[in-house]
Protein backbone atom coordinates (compact mmCIF):
# COMPACT_ATOMS: atom_id res chain seq x y z
CA UNK A 1 0.00 0.00 0.00
CA UNK A 2 1.12 3.35 -0.75
CA UNK A 3 2.85 6.10 1.59
CA UNK A 4 1.74 9.51 0.91
CA UNK A 5 2.63 12.48 2.09
CA UNK A 6 2.04 16.06 3.02
CA UNK A 7 4.29 18.57 3.64
CA UNK A 8 3.85 21.75 6.12
CA UNK A 9 6.43 24.72 6.70
CA UNK A 10 5.91 26.01 10.02
CA UNK A 11 8.14 28.94 9.39
CA UNK A 12 10.89 29.96 11.70
CA UNK A 13 10.89 31.02 15.59
CA UNK A 14 12.75 30.97 18.54
CA UNK A 15 12.10 30.13 21.89
CA UNK A 16 9.89 32.56 24.39
CA UNK A 17 12.59 34.11 26.55
CA UNK A 18 14.72 34.92 23.78
CA UNK A 19 13.29 38.43 22.41
CA UNK A 20 15.54 40.10 19.13
CA UNK A 21 16.00 43.77 19.46
CA UNK A 22 14.13 45.92 17.28
CA UNK A 23 11.40 43.13 17.27
CA UNK A 24 7.95 43.66 18.74
CA UNK A 25 8.14 41.25 22.02
CA UNK A 26 5.21 38.43 22.41
CA UNK A 27 2.59 41.03 24.97
CA UNK A 28 2.57 39.29 28.30
CA UNK A 29 -1.18 40.23 28.91
CA UNK A 30 -4.39 39.29 27.34
CA UNK A 31 -5.61 42.20 25.34
CA UNK A 32 -6.85 43.47 21.74
CA UNK A 33 -3.93 44.64 19.95
CA UNK A 34 -3.28 45.98 16.50
CA UNK A 35 -1.90 43.52 13.77
CA UNK A 36 1.12 45.58 12.88
CA UNK A 37 0.70 44.24 8.80
CA UNK A 38 -2.72 44.36 8.79
CA UNK A 39 -3.79 46.81 11.00
CA UNK A 40 -6.61 43.97 12.25
CA UNK A 41 -7.67 44.05 15.99
CA UNK A 42 -6.41 41.01 16.98
CA UNK A 43 -7.05 38.92 20.90
CA UNK A 44 -3.89 38.10 22.72
CA UNK A 45 -4.47 34.54 24.96
CA UNK A 46 -1.08 34.65 26.89
CA UNK A 47 -1.83 30.96 28.13
CA UNK A 48 -2.21 29.21 24.76
CA UNK A 49 0.32 32.47 23.41
CA UNK A 50 -2.29 32.52 20.79
CA UNK A 51 -3.87 35.29 18.66
CA UNK A 52 -7.15 35.30 18.02
CA UNK A 53 -9.58 37.30 15.18
CA UNK A 54 -12.83 37.69 16.05
CA UNK A 55 -15.53 36.41 13.19
CA UNK A 56 -18.64 35.99 13.97
CA UNK A 57 -18.66 36.13 17.65
CA UNK A 58 -16.22 33.05 17.67
CA UNK A 59 -12.84 33.74 18.32
CA UNK A 60 -10.88 31.93 15.73
CA UNK A 61 -7.00 31.44 16.31
CA UNK A 62 -5.35 34.29 13.43
CA UNK A 63 -4.63 32.98 10.66
CA UNK A 64 -3.20 29.44 11.02
CA UNK A 65 -5.15 27.51 8.64
CA UNK A 66 -5.06 27.95 5.03
CA UNK A 67 -5.54 26.13 1.32
CA UNK A 68 -3.76 23.15 0.78
CA UNK A 69 -1.76 23.55 -1.87
CA UNK A 70 -2.54 20.22 -3.25
CA UNK A 71 -5.08 17.41 -2.32
CA UNK A 72 -3.95 13.97 -1.21
CA UNK A 73 -6.47 11.37 -1.90
CA UNK A 74 -6.98 8.52 0.75
CA UNK A 75 -8.99 5.27 1.63
CA UNK A 76 -9.43 3.65 4.96
CA UNK A 77 -6.50 1.73 5.89
CA UNK A 78 -3.57 3.70 4.08
CA UNK A 79 -1.09 5.44 5.30
CA UNK A 80 -0.49 9.51 5.45
CA UNK A 81 3.05 10.74 6.23
CA UNK A 82 2.67 14.48 7.13
CA UNK A 83 6.25 16.28 7.50
CA UNK A 84 6.85 19.13 9.29
CA UNK A 85 9.76 21.95 8.84
CA UNK A 86 10.70 25.39 10.41
CA UNK A 87 13.60 26.73 10.74
CA UNK A 88 14.92 27.32 14.61
CA UNK A 89 17.61 29.26 15.80
CA UNK A 90 18.18 29.72 19.82
CA UNK A 91 19.29 26.63 22.73
CA UNK A 92 18.94 23.39 23.04
CA UNK A 93 15.32 22.70 23.73
CA UNK A 94 14.46 19.05 25.26
CA UNK A 95 11.27 17.25 24.73
CA UNK A 96 9.52 19.92 22.33
CA UNK A 97 5.93 18.61 21.35
CA UNK A 98 5.69 17.69 17.34
CA UNK A 99 1.39 17.97 17.06
CA UNK A 100 -0.30 16.39 13.96
CA UNK A 101 -3.98 16.35 13.45
CA UNK A 102 -6.43 15.14 10.95
CA UNK A 103 -10.45 16.43 11.20
CA UNK A 104 -12.59 18.74 10.43
CA UNK A 105 -12.30 22.46 10.14
CA UNK A 106 -15.30 24.23 10.58
CA UNK A 107 -17.08 27.82 12.10
CA UNK A 108 -16.15 26.77 15.33
CA UNK A 109 -12.54 25.45 15.47
CA UNK A 110 -11.05 22.66 14.47
CA UNK A 111 -12.77 19.61 15.45
CA UNK A 112 -9.61 16.79 15.85
CA UNK A 113 -10.64 13.45 14.59
CA UNK A 114 -7.27 11.20 15.01
CA UNK A 115 -4.18 12.97 16.30
CA UNK A 116 -0.01 11.69 16.94
CA UNK A 117 2.62 13.39 18.20
CA UNK A 118 6.75 13.38 18.67
CA UNK A 119 8.84 14.83 21.22
CA UNK A 120 11.34 16.39 19.74
CA UNK A 121 14.90 18.21 21.20
CA UNK A 122 16.48 20.78 19.24
CA UNK A 123 20.30 21.28 19.37
CA UNK A 124 21.40 24.72 20.04
CA UNK A 125 21.63 26.62 16.73
CA UNK A 126 23.51 30.25 16.31
CA UNK A 127 21.75 30.73 12.71
CA UNK A 128 17.94 29.55 11.51
CA UNK A 129 18.57 25.88 10.65
CA UNK A 130 15.86 24.06 9.41
CA UNK A 131 14.86 21.21 11.54
CA UNK A 132 11.93 18.37 10.37
CA UNK A 133 9.51 15.89 11.91
CA UNK A 134 7.01 13.22 10.54
CA UNK A 135 4.51 11.67 11.46
CA UNK A 136 2.59 8.65 9.60
CA UNK A 137 -1.43 8.37 10.26
CA UNK A 138 -3.50 5.48 9.38
CA UNK A 139 -6.91 6.31 8.06
CA UNK A 140 -9.35 3.57 9.95
CA UNK A 141 -12.29 1.83 8.19
CA UNK A 142 -14.91 4.10 9.31
CA UNK A 143 -12.97 7.36 8.21
CA UNK A 144 -15.57 10.51 7.16
CA UNK A 145 -16.05 12.08 4.22
CA UNK A 146 -15.17 15.01 5.69
CA UNK A 147 -12.04 14.21 7.35
CA UNK A 148 -9.99 16.55 5.20
CA UNK A 149 -8.15 18.74 7.11
CA UNK A 150 -4.91 18.68 8.71
CA UNK A 151 -2.68 21.02 11.21
CA UNK A 152 -0.03 20.67 12.90
CA UNK A 153 1.90 22.39 15.58
CA UNK A 154 4.99 22.69 18.27
CA UNK A 155 5.10 23.76 21.49
CA UNK A 156 6.29 22.69 24.82
CA UNK A 157 9.95 21.77 25.54
CA UNK A 158 12.23 23.22 28.11
CA UNK A 159 13.57 25.55 27.68
CA UNK A 160 9.65 26.15 25.86
CA UNK A 161 9.05 26.69 22.46
CA UNK A 162 5.86 29.71 21.55
CA UNK A 163 2.88 27.31 20.44
CA UNK A 164 3.17 27.52 16.41
CA UNK A 165 0.52 26.39 14.18
CA UNK A 166 -0.12 25.72 10.72
CA UNK A 167 -2.56 23.89 9.07
CA UNK A 168 -4.47 23.17 5.71
CA UNK A 169 -7.95 23.28 4.53
CA UNK A 170 -9.46 20.61 2.31
CA UNK A 171 -6.13 19.10 2.20
CA UNK A 172 -7.34 15.46 1.77
CA UNK A 173 -9.64 13.45 -0.29
CA UNK A 174 -11.40 10.76 1.62
CA UNK A 175 -12.27 8.01 -0.55
CA UNK A 176 -14.88 6.08 1.40
CA UNK A 177 -17.42 3.24 1.17
CA UNK A 178 -19.33 5.17 -1.47
CA UNK A 179 -18.21 5.02 -5.14
CA UNK A 180 -17.33 8.74 -7.09
CA UNK A 181 -17.97 7.72 -10.56
CA UNK A 182 -17.31 10.02 -13.16
CA UNK A 183 -17.41 9.32 -17.24
CA UNK A 184 -20.39 7.35 -17.12
CA UNK A 185 -21.18 6.76 -20.55
CA UNK A 186 -22.96 4.02 -22.41
CA UNK A 187 -19.94 2.07 -24.54
CA UNK A 188 -22.61 -0.25 -26.80
CA UNK A 189 -25.88 -1.82 -26.73
CA UNK A 190 -27.45 -4.93 -29.16
CA UNK A 191 -29.35 -7.88 -29.05
CA UNK A 192 -28.29 -10.36 -27.63
CA UNK B 1 -1.02 29.13 -35.06
CA UNK B 2 -2.78 25.97 -33.33
CA UNK B 3 -6.15 24.61 -34.16
CA UNK B 4 -7.03 22.41 -31.62
CA UNK B 5 -9.62 19.75 -32.42
CA UNK B 6 -12.06 18.15 -30.19
CA UNK B 7 -13.74 15.16 -31.37
CA UNK B 8 -16.97 14.87 -29.61
CA UNK B 9 -17.90 11.39 -28.09
CA UNK B 10 -19.96 9.04 -31.06
CA UNK B 11 -23.79 9.53 -30.80
CA UNK B 12 -25.54 5.94 -30.19
CA UNK B 13 -27.05 4.58 -33.55
CA UNK B 14 -30.63 3.81 -33.17
CA UNK B 15 -31.59 -0.14 -33.33
CA UNK B 16 -34.30 -1.68 -34.38
CA UNK B 17 -35.53 -4.75 -32.33
CA UNK B 18 -38.96 -6.91 -31.72
CA UNK B 19 -40.43 -7.50 -28.39
CA UNK B 20 -39.62 -10.40 -26.80
CA UNK B 21 -35.70 -9.33 -28.25
CA UNK B 22 -32.98 -9.48 -24.69
CA UNK B 23 -30.69 -5.84 -25.47
CA UNK B 24 -27.58 -5.83 -23.66
CA UNK B 25 -25.81 -2.94 -23.12
CA UNK B 26 -22.40 -2.13 -21.94
CA UNK B 27 -21.07 0.82 -20.14
CA UNK B 28 -17.80 2.19 -18.89
CA UNK B 29 -17.05 4.75 -16.17
CA UNK B 30 -14.21 6.00 -13.92
CA UNK B 31 -14.76 5.47 -10.08
CA UNK B 32 -12.95 5.53 -7.04
CA UNK B 33 -13.73 3.82 -3.84
CA UNK B 34 -12.14 3.09 -0.57
CA UNK B 35 -13.31 -0.46 0.09
CA UNK B 36 -14.52 -3.46 -2.20
CA UNK B 37 -17.86 -3.00 -3.08
CA UNK B 38 -20.90 -4.52 -5.28
CA UNK B 39 -23.33 -1.78 -6.98
CA UNK B 40 -25.98 -2.25 -8.98
CA UNK B 41 -26.27 -1.22 -13.23
CA UNK B 42 -29.99 -0.56 -14.32
CA UNK B 43 -31.16 -0.02 -18.10
CA UNK B 44 -34.16 -0.01 -19.91
CA UNK B 45 -36.16 2.28 -22.17
CA UNK B 46 -37.73 5.13 -21.76
CA UNK B 47 -40.27 7.49 -23.49
CA UNK B 48 -40.83 11.52 -23.34
CA UNK B 49 -43.74 13.09 -23.38
CA UNK B 50 -45.23 16.20 -22.19
CA UNK B 51 -44.45 15.67 -18.23
CA UNK B 52 -41.37 14.50 -19.06
CA UNK B 53 -39.20 11.14 -19.87
CA UNK B 54 -41.02 7.96 -17.97
CA UNK B 55 -39.22 4.42 -17.73
CA UNK B 56 -40.61 2.08 -19.23
CA UNK B 57 -40.36 -0.09 -15.62
CA UNK B 58 -41.58 -3.57 -17.16
CA UNK B 59 -38.42 -3.10 -19.04
CA UNK B 60 -35.88 -2.12 -16.93
CA UNK B 61 -32.68 -5.14 -16.36
CA UNK B 62 -30.62 -5.14 -13.79
CA UNK B 63 -26.91 -6.70 -12.96
CA UNK B 64 -24.33 -6.51 -10.43
CA UNK B 65 -21.47 -4.66 -10.96
CA UNK B 66 -17.96 -5.44 -8.45
CA UNK B 67 -15.60 -2.49 -8.21
CA UNK B 68 -12.27 -3.72 -6.29
CA UNK B 69 -11.19 -0.62 -3.76
CA UNK B 70 -8.96 2.14 -5.34
CA UNK B 71 -7.80 5.54 -4.35
CA UNK B 72 -7.04 6.83 -7.77
CA UNK B 73 -9.61 6.75 -10.60
CA UNK B 74 -9.90 3.29 -11.90
CA UNK B 75 -11.39 2.24 -15.21
CA UNK B 76 -14.88 0.23 -14.42
CA UNK B 77 -16.89 -1.32 -17.16
CA UNK B 78 -20.25 -3.61 -16.78
CA UNK B 79 -23.05 -5.09 -19.17
CA UNK B 80 -26.78 -5.25 -18.00
CA UNK B 81 -29.54 -6.76 -20.12
CA UNK B 82 -33.21 -6.18 -20.21
CA UNK B 83 -36.36 -7.72 -21.82
CA UNK B 84 -38.48 -6.10 -24.45
CA UNK B 85 -41.56 -7.30 -23.06
CA UNK B 86 -44.51 -7.11 -25.24
CA UNK B 87 -47.13 -4.73 -25.08
CA UNK B 88 -50.12 -7.86 -24.45
CA UNK B 89 -47.89 -8.66 -21.21
CA UNK B 90 -47.46 -5.57 -19.74
CA UNK B 91 -44.37 -4.41 -21.45
CA UNK B 92 -43.68 -1.71 -24.25
CA UNK B 93 -45.96 -0.58 -27.03
CA UNK B 94 -44.34 0.12 -30.70
CA UNK B 95 -42.78 3.01 -30.87
CA UNK B 96 -39.35 4.66 -30.43
CA UNK B 97 -37.54 4.78 -27.31
CA UNK B 98 -34.58 6.17 -25.49
CA UNK B 99 -32.29 4.21 -23.77
CA UNK B 100 -31.16 5.06 -19.71
CA UNK B 101 -28.69 3.48 -17.88
CA UNK B 102 -27.36 3.75 -14.47
CA UNK B 103 -26.29 3.05 -11.00
CA UNK B 104 -28.54 2.87 -8.25
CA UNK B 105 -27.34 5.11 -5.49
CA UNK B 106 -25.07 7.09 -7.26
CA UNK B 107 -24.93 10.19 -9.78
CA UNK B 108 -23.97 7.76 -12.86
CA UNK B 109 -27.07 8.19 -15.71
CA UNK B 110 -26.63 8.12 -19.21
CA UNK B 111 -28.58 8.33 -21.62
CA UNK B 112 -29.47 8.53 -25.24
CA UNK B 113 -32.83 9.63 -27.12
CA UNK B 114 -34.66 7.91 -29.77
CA UNK B 115 -32.38 4.93 -30.08
CA UNK B 116 -34.56 1.78 -29.61
CA UNK B 117 -36.62 1.63 -32.78
CA UNK B 118 -39.40 -1.30 -31.36
CA UNK B 119 -41.48 -3.11 -33.18
CA UNK B 120 -43.51 -6.65 -33.50
CA UNK B 121 -46.33 -6.50 -31.01
CA UNK B 122 -48.99 -7.95 -32.56
CA UNK B 123 -51.59 -6.50 -34.85
CA UNK B 124 -55.01 -7.11 -32.66
CA UNK B 125 -54.47 -4.83 -30.11
CA UNK B 126 -53.54 -2.04 -32.79
CA UNK B 127 -56.69 -2.99 -34.44
CA UNK B 128 -58.77 -2.46 -31.41
CA UNK B 129 -56.85 1.02 -30.96
CA UNK B 130 -57.53 2.65 -34.17
CA UNK B 131 -61.15 1.65 -33.91
CA UNK B 132 -61.38 3.24 -31.01
CA UNK B 133 -61.81 6.50 -32.45
CA UNK B 134 -64.25 5.28 -35.17
CA UNK B 135 -66.07 3.46 -32.53
CA UNK B 136 -66.40 6.46 -29.99
CA UNK B 137 -67.85 8.42 -32.92
CA UNK B 138 -70.42 6.14 -33.71
CA UNK B 139 -71.25 6.21 -30.24
CA UNK B 140 -71.52 10.19 -30.28
CA UNK B 141 -73.58 10.26 -32.94
CA UNK B 142 -75.66 7.64 -31.69
CA UNK B 143 -76.32 9.98 -28.76
CA UNK B 144 -76.60 13.04 -30.48
CA UNK B 145 -79.00 12.29 -33.29
CA UNK B 146 -82.31 10.80 -30.52
CA UNK B 147 -81.51 14.75 -29.19
CA UNK B 148 -81.27 16.56 -32.30
CA UNK B 149 -85.06 14.63 -33.94
CA UNK B 150 -86.68 15.63 -30.05
CA UNK B 151 -85.32 19.08 -30.75
CA UNK B 152 -86.84 19.13 -34.12
CA UNK B 153 -90.04 17.65 -33.05
CA UNK B 154 -90.22 20.29 -30.33
CA UNK B 155 -90.36 23.38 -32.89
CA UNK B 156 -92.60 22.08 -35.26
CA UNK B 157 -94.66 21.45 -32.07
CA UNK B 158 -94.02 25.48 -31.20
Amino acid sequence: MKLKTLAIDLGEFKPLQESTPGQMPEPTTAGWYIDPRTGERVFYDPDTHKFYTLAGGVYIPLGYMNPAPKQVTLAPGEKLRINMSFKYSGPAISSAICYYSIGVYGLFGFDEKMVGQNSKSLPQYTTPTQVTDSYTFTLPTNVGNDWDDIYCKIYGGSPGVPQTLFGYEQALLIVGKDPTISEFMIADFAKV
Amino acid sequence: MTLDVVFAPMALEPGTFNVGDKVRVTVSFKYVIGVNTTVKLLAGPYYTNLFGKHMVSSCVGQADIDLPASSTPADGSGTVDFILVAKSLGGIENGTYGLRVWIEGTNAVAEQDNVLIVSGNSSGGDMFSSMMPMLMMVMMLGMIMPMTQQIGEGTEEG
